[in-house]
Order: C-alpha cells, then sequence, then structure tokens
C-alpha cells in the first residue's frame, strides 16, 4: 500500500473508530491526533480515547504499539502515525 | 456431563489465576458450571493443577491449564497467547487470585521475600490485566476481579508486605475502573476474610475457634461463598457496579 492510500485509510480508522463528527477527509495530516497542539488545536480526544485507537491501529495494521513512549511517537499526528506503520511494516 | 450451553457464562471466555486449588478452583468450578470456557493457571504443582482439571471437566465445560509465574512479563504474554488459543479467543473474564504471602515482622524481613509477594500479589495483577485489556476494550466489554484481603483495608501483624500488595490491589482495581469504563469494561475487588482452604486445614482447634470468634457470623467462609461473590460482579447482574470491593468476611471488617 502506497503512502496515500494508507493516510487514507488511516483517517478512515480514525474517524470511524472514535466516532468523529466529520468527514475522513477534514482531518488534517499535521493535527495533534491527542491533546492539543502549540497552537491549540486538537480533536478533543483524550488518552483514554487513545487506547481504543492503538487497538484500532493494530488490528488493522498488524502493527505493535505497547506502551506510552511508542504511543506518543505513533499518535503524535496523522502523518506521523502513517510514517509509524510504514515504518513498522518495513522493519517486519 | 454435557456442557452447559445456556446461562450467563455460557459461551464465555473466563481465566483464573491460581486456579488450581482453593478459592481459585472453587471459582473455576462455578464458572465452568455455568457453562464458561475455562482457562486456569498455577505456579508450581502439576498435579493440583490436573486435579483441578478433572473436576473441571466433569462438568463437562471446556478447561485449560497453564504454569506460569505471573511475576514475570514474559511468561504472562506466553500465557495468554496459549489461553487464548485453547479457549478460543479473547478472555472475557479475568480473575486476579495468584496469590503468594510471607509471615515476617517488617524489622526482620527481607528484601527477596517483600519483592516475591509484591511481584506476585501485585505486579501479577496488573500485567494480567495489561494482558487482556485488548481484547476487552476491541468488543467493547469485560469483566476483571481481583481477589484482594482484609489485610489491605486493616492491615495485618507479620504480613506487611501482603497487607500493602493487598491495598495496593484495591487502589489498583479502583484506578483501572476509571481508566476502561468507558468501553463497558468492570473492575472490581472481592475481598474474602478467612477461607476454609487446605491452607488452614493443618490449623489448630483451639486457634481456628480463636479465629471463628473474631468473626461477627462465627464461622469460616466456604471456597464457594466466595466464588459465589466473584461470579456475581462477573455477571449480568453486576453490570453498573465497577471499582467496588465486595467484603466476603462475615463481618470482620464491615467496611
Amino acid at each position: 500500500m502506497d503512502r496515500e492510500a494508507l493516510r487514507t485509510e488511516v483517517k478512515q480508522l480514525i474517524v470511524s473508530g472514535l466516532r468523529l463528527p466529520f468527514p475522513p477527509a477534514d482531518l488534517r495530516d499535521d493535527i495533534s491526533i491527542f491533546g492539543e497542539d502549540a497552537g491549540g488545536n486538537g480533536l478533543g480526544l483524550d488518552s483514554i480515547d487513545a487506547l481504543e485507537l492503538v487497538v484500532l491501529v493494530e488490528e488493522r495494521f498488524h502493527v505493535s504499539i505497547p506502551d506510552e513512549e511508542v504511543g506518543k511517537r505513533a499518535f503524535a499526528s496523522v502523518s506521523a502515525l502513517v510514517d509509524f506503520i510504514l515504518q513498522e511494516r518495513g522493519a517486519a | 456431563m454435557s456442557a452447559v450451553t445456556t446461562g450467563p457464562f455460557a459461551g464465555r471466555r473466563v481465566v483464573v489465576t491460581g486456579g488450581s486449588r482453593g478459592i481459585g478452583r472453587a471459582t473455576a468450578l462455578a464458572f465452568a458450571r455455568e457453562g464458561a470456557t475455562v482457562g486456569i493457571t498455577y505456579a508450581q504443582r502439576r498435579e493440583d493443577a490436573e486435579e483441578a482439571l478433572a473436576v473441571l471437566a466433569a462438568t463437562g465445560a471446556s478447561a485449560h491449564a497453564v504454569q506460569a509465574d505471573v511475576a514475570d512479563a514474559t511468561q504472562v504474554t506466553r500465557m495468554f497467547d496459549e489461553l487464548r488459543a485453547a479457549l478460543g479467543g479473547h478472555v472475557d473474564v479475568l480473575v486476579n487470585n495468584a496469590a503468594v504471602t510471607h509471615d515476617a515482622l517488617l524489622m526482620m524481613l527481607t528484601e527477596s521475600a517483600w519483592d516475591r509477594v509484591l511481584d506476585t500479589d501485585l505486579k501479577g495483577a496488573y500485567l494480567c490485566c495489561r494482558a487482556v485489556l485488548r481484547g476487552m476494550i476491541a468488543v467493547h466489554g469485560g469483566r476483571i476481579v481481583n481477589v484482594t484481603s482484609p489485610a489491605g483495608f486493616l492491615g495485618k501483624e507479620g504480613a506487611a508486605s501482603y497487607a500493602a500488595a493487598k491495598g495496593g490491589l484495591v487502589a489498583l482495581t479502583k484506578s483501572l475502573a476509571r481508566e476502561v469504563a468507558r468501553f463497558g469494561i468492570t473492575v472490581n475487588a472481592v475481598s474474602p476474610g478467612l477461607v476454609d482452604t487446605q491452607i488452614l486445614s493443618g490449623m489448630a482447634a483451639e486457634r481456628r475457634r480463636e479465629l471463628e470468634r473474631q468473626i461477627p457470623l462465627g464461622r469460616l467462609a466456604t471456597p464457594d461463598e466466595v466464588a459465589a461473590a466473584i461470579l456475581f460482579l462477573a455477571g449480568p447482574a453486576a453490570a453498573y457496579v465497577t471499582g467496588t470491593t465486595l467484603h466476603v468476611d462475615g463481618g470482620l471488617t464491615m467496611l
């Protein structure tokens, strides 16, 4: 799967899995998935929502997000999550 | 006997740590009688686990036993991989019952004994919870019941490590209950008082009577009475109960 197709699938998973009230295309690549970025922008999701995304991402993309350190890196933004999945798959 | 195919636990996958003897075996058996598929873990005594499996099999339930030290993260991972394969999927109900104790006054308590008790009784529960949560979150449901002790609430001389671990287990129960409530997962504890198990069978009659006098209901609990409380918290009647401790102690603590 190429990066753009993966990006689309990741956005669809985040929006449907976490029941966000807008279409996947509206999810910005650089937005912080959990918490807020320096500009105060965020999705209104908290660290407990992240647990569900861990499960969804692990099941869909067959990667492992074993702990908070990896989670922070993987969920820094949509782009970071896409990079993380590609990296993990490359390493597999 | 054929397996029970109806009832509140029919088709549910249940894991009881320390399930080969005492409260753990009684709990595993009670779940099996209600139709659950049951996995038990044991630390060392294979003969006890085999005997427990025979008792479970007699109910018609599917049952599986795994040897593992719950204090060891690697072994816990292997244990749940094996249990999920044997039981046919993710764990619906986890009962953290495995525990050890060590009698010594704190001033004389060795560091290794302290570590062994905390690692088994508290860290073990953390590791087992961590191992089942992904499956429970994926299906938005699950039940965790932690077996604690009056010592965790009242303290106990000569058992500071055990009391600290069990008190910690109560705090873990409340914290995790808050973390996973939105996924429909409940986390509760049962605090059995003195229970008539193999461990107490060697006790002198006078000592036993002395203990019984301290219990308002005037007798020890049976393992089945503790199991009934665990099944209540794991069943549909307790759907709105989380983060609490059910004291099955004959009125010993009255908290």
